[in-house]
């Protein structure tokens, strides 16, 4: 039971006051933390099946490593928000094992196949920058003290992650041609994906308590902004197009198609000449879910049942 | 599958004081040695160390996270 109302706990955590524990939390913000860590830690969860399956496309035994490196991180990233979660009266049990395919709160990014090396690495190029960028607002602003301690951690190896794709999109994209082409198709898809993973701009916003109790400190419209700001030179020097472009007179990065619109995940296509679509639509599509929804987390669920069965009885069980 | 909570505790370089930088489930102490070093490999720590949860004992009844989780704790124990 929390000693102070809802405004009150509002007001502390805007002068600085951390959270330290479920007794200092009123039900408003244990209820908006639970939305925040359970986000963040399906997303860290399914992006493991994600990059697990793409890791088969290492184009050596040492990138190979690396890129199970990152998975070893993304399980240990995800483990650690579960954990938290338990702490504040959640069960990991049941979030990691007892919940359907579509019942999991990660980003429809992380439903789809990663059919080749490149698109991997451009997975690590974009959308660990999607998770840098929102979990370095998090680690800058949060009022929840064992969050922030928990990403100092976090913070350090989605920086690597960061590099890595950055590194090997830098080296295909050198290597022009053929090498070329399938970094420019992964970013074809991969960008405006991401670009939706920051969710309805703000003047659409719904209220969230996120902001109000200091979960984050940055809008939607503005961690979109920072993560273009970092991907859209990284492309241009690199020689990949992106659809979107610095403008000097409002100091803002500008879309060149209709945001929001219609995927095709057969195709891995945008449909830019197809219009706008309504957010509502959008939710739609999340809501359905992707391709590999039910294939990510069934490989990451499959064993639990097995192995608890075989434990049953059994000290350890 | 039952776990235990173990804390994690680690000291980057010698001299450094040693800090608590998580936690880890595990089955018993031996898994927690290998969940510890797995999990929290982000740098070659000088020192690092588990300790069950329930091993920690507050000085104080005061606001802290682990006052505050063992009282959580013997709330939830209460009302089985």
């Amino acid at each position: 039971m929390s000693p102070f109302t809802e405004d009150e706990l509002k007001q502390k955590v805007r002068d600085g006051y951390m959270v330290e524990g479920p007794e200092d939390m009123t039900e408003g913000y244990r209820k908006a933390l639970r939305v925040q860590l359970t986000v963040q830690a399906d997303t860290e969860l399914m992006s493991a099946p994600s990059y697990w399956m793409a890791a088969r496309y290492a184009p050596s035994t040492n990138t190979q490593v690396s890129a199970h490196a990152i998975i070893q991180d993304e399980l240990a990233h995800a483990n650690i928000a579960y954990r938290l979660l338990e702490d504040i009266g959640e069960s990991k049990e049941h979030l990691v094992y007892g919940r359907q395919p579509h019942e999991f709160k990660h980003p429809y990014g992380f439903d789809q196949p990663l059919d080749n090396w490149a698109e991997l690495v451009v997975a690590n190029g974009f959308f660990d920058r999607a998770g840098i960028t929102l979990l370095g607002d998090v680690y800058a602003n949060t009022s929840y003290a064992p969050l922030k301690r928990a990403l100092v951690k976090v913070d350090m190896e989605e920086t690597f992650h960061l590099r890595h794709g950055e590194v090997w999109m830098r080296r295909l994209a050198a290597a022009g041609g053929e090498a070329k082409e399938m970094v420019q198709r992964a970013v074809d898809w991969m960008f405006p994906m991401t670009i939706e993973w920051f969710g309805l701009p703000d003047d659409r916003k719904r209220h969230s308590g996120q902001l109000d109790y200091r979960l984050k400190g940055l809008t939607n419209d503005q961690l979109r902004q920072r993560w273009l700001s970092s991907a859209v030179p990284l492309c241009d020097e690199l020689g990949l197009e992106a659809p979107a472009h610095f403008d000097e007179e409002t100091g803002e990065y500008v879309l060149e198609y209709p945001f929001p619109c219609h995927y095709d995940e057969k195709e891995k296509r945008w449909d830019f000449e197809g219009g706008e679509i309504t957010w509502d639509q959008v939710f739609e599509r999340w809501k359905r879910r992707g391709p590999m929804n039910e294939i990510y987390v069934e490989s990451v669920q499959r064993s639990r049942g097995d192995v608890s069965r075989w434990l049953n009885g059994r000290a350890a069980a | 599958m039952k776990e235990t909570i173990y804390e994690v505790f680690a000291r980057n370089n010698r001299g450094d004081p040693l800090a608590h930088i998580g936690y880890v489930d595990a089955f018993d102490d031996e898994t927690a040695k290998i969940h510890a070093l797995t999990t929290y490999d982000e740098q070659s720590w000088f020192e690092m160390c588990v300790v069950p949860r329930a091993a920690i004992i507050p000085v104080d009844d005061g606001e802290g996270l682990f006052a505050q989780l063992r009282r959580a704790s013997v709330a939830r124990e209460a009302a089985r």
